[in-house]
């Protein structure tokens, strides 16, 4: 079975092919990266704006590169939500259109499933697993008994951890976005700043706007003092803290649903140290561990047509009416 | 020749389709904040109605601007989405202009379109459509300066579109290929606004 599947819920305009839910025969990410750097984060009218200029040619290089027609297709799979709404509606619209011109099945995916089910692409998920989806807009922590089934134990209560990371990364003069700057520079520098460990608690919830302030409050306070930062200490000493607090509570979550499988996934799931800390944990528990490549961690239409798949066994459909949705809960079309 | 016509982009959403310089369907309804899921079942409805199929069409029009960025988008959108997929040509067409296709017993018709905080998408036509001041985001106040001496200012709330009017005028123009299809929008973004400012 082949599924068209569309992802435009940020900065990503993407389409892909993807076979029975696990092979790629083709995928077109068309980064916004660079329009968005300027103004230090994603601003969600030029993204918007941007989806709708690209979103033809992005269909057609992705059926040129699968060397297929939309005929060869059998549903169309597209994210509806969470997400930017303006960005969201460009990719349901195309979606919905295409859909309805070859009367082909419409599949409403959630961002987060297509997250998680990156993984399906190259390793087939062993059930039951926990998976902890990190990126510039989630962190979250969900249980999985099944195929398409979703149990959210646990998620932030403010900022997402790459929009933590972003933030600090302002504040410390590094580039957008700030993941990749502040890991890079982590790893030349020694934790030597006294950070708070973030919602150190026997919750599955995150909470990172306290440990960004305390962050943005200690480089206010040292340039007031006169006293010059080290950057790569303080790179090293805020990622320690984040990846203590992820491993902390993954690991507990592992133990409590006593699961086979750990899978990381989202933008963040590229982060060095996190992979390493998570994957360490995992050996010492005896548990799988799965992180996709680097291609699929960030947003990208492929995961969104695995996910699809299986969606589609579940007999999930949405209608002409399908709207976008900013915000919804994994659950909700299950 | 049959034709599609879509506009998204204002109060009311707009969906017809022409068959020899007919209109053999129209709907007018409001527009609120649910276009994305308006108008594809009306888009269902026009071609269940009339008995055609997507694939009959030999021209969409399609209203690229200016008015509401979400809704131009969705009608943009939906048009090279389908222009590209079943190579059907495109023609956009300005919802000023569509305003002043209004019959009225002036020598001008005044399009306007609120844009907030002072400011309007307005132009000025006479009455073969044709620009006496061009389309433009400006303030209000300012455009006033080129009202010429015979006008109605029309708005959507007094606006009585005269689609083929529209049509007869544009459908001999170039179309634009679904890839080169953009917005109308009239205005820069806020961010980029401030970033050049």
């Amino acid at each position: 079975m082949n599924i068209l599947a569309i992802e435009s819920s940020c900065d990503e305009t993407s389409m892909s092919i993807i076979k029975d839910g696990h092979t790629d025969l083709g995928t077109v990410i068309l980064s916004q990266i660079d329009i968005h750097k300027m103004y230090g984060g994603v601003v969600p009218e030029i993204a918007s704006r941007s989806h709708v200029e690209s979103i033809t040619i992005v269909l057609e290089e992705v059926l040129t590169k699968a060397s297929m027609k939309i005929d060869d297709i059998d549903a169309i799979a597209v994210t509806y939500g969470p997400g930017l709404i303006g960005s969201l509606l460009v990719g349901l619209i195309a979606a919905k259109t295409i859909a309805y011109i070859y009367n082909k099945p419409l599949i409403p995916v959630h961002h987060i499933a297509g997250h998680i089910y990156a993984n399906n692409l190259v390793n087939r998920l062993e059930f039951p697993l926990i998976a902890l989806v990190i990126s510039g807009g989630h962190t979250e922590l969900i249980y999985m008994k099944e195929d398409y089934s979703f149990e959210k134990i646990g998620g932030t209560l403010d900022d997402a951890v790459g929009e933590c990371y972003d933030k600090v990364a302002r504040v410390m003069d590094l580039s957008y976005p700030g993941g990749p700057s502040i890991d890079k520079l982590a790893k030349q520098g020694n934790d030597t700043y006294k950070l708070p460990l973030p919602l150190n608690d026997s919750s599955y919830d995150f909470s990172f706007s306290g440990l960004k302030s305390a962050v943005i409050n200690l480089v206010h306070n040292e340039e007031q003092r006169g006293n010059k930062i080290k950057k790569e200490d303080l790179a090293c000493s805020f990622q320690n803290r984040v990846v203590d607090i992820l491993t902390k509570k993954t690991v507990k979550a592992l133990k409590e649903y006593d699961v086979k499988n750990l899978i990381v996934a989202g933008g963040v799931a590229a982060n060095s140290a996190i992979r390493n800390s998570l994957e360490n944990a995992c050996k010492q528990h005896g548990i799988s561990f799965t992180v996709p490549p680097i291609l699929y961690c960030t947003d990208n239409a492929a995961m969104i047509g695995a996910a699809g798949y299986f969606a589609y066994k579940k007999g999930i459909r949405a209608d002409l009416n399908l709207n976008a949705q900013a915000n919804c809960n994994l659950e909700d079309l299950l | 020749m049959k034709y599609l016509f879509i506009d998204t982009s204002a109060d009311n959403l707009i969906i017809a389709i022409i068959d020899d310089d007919k209109i053999i369907y129209y709907s007018n309804i409001s527009n609120g904040k649910d276009t994305s899921s308006k108008v594809m079942p009306v888009l269902d409805e026009a071609f269940k109605k009339t008995g055609l199929n997507v694939k009959d069409i030999d021209k969409m029009f399609v209203v690229n601007g200016p008015g509401s960025f979400t809704g131009i988008r969705v009608g943009v959108t939906i048009a090279k989405t389908i222009g590209f997929c079943l190579n059907i040509p495109i023609i956009p067409i300005s919802e000023l202009e569509l305003l002043a296709t209004t019959s009225t017993d002036t020598t001008y018709n005044v399009s306007l379109i609120d844009a907030r905080r002072g400011y309007v998408y307005g132009a000025i036509y006479d009455k073969n459509l044709d620009f006496f001041v061009k389309e433009s985001h400006v303030l209000l106040e300012q455009l006033k300066k080129k009202y010429p001496n015979s006008y109605t200012i029309i708005t959507s709330s007094n606006a009585k579109i005269d689609l083929l009017k529209v049509i007869k005028k544009h459908k001999n123009d170039e179309p634009i290929h679904p890839h080169e299809l953009k917005p109308n929008y009239l205005k820069k973004t806020e961010a980029e606004e401030n970033l050049n400012g």
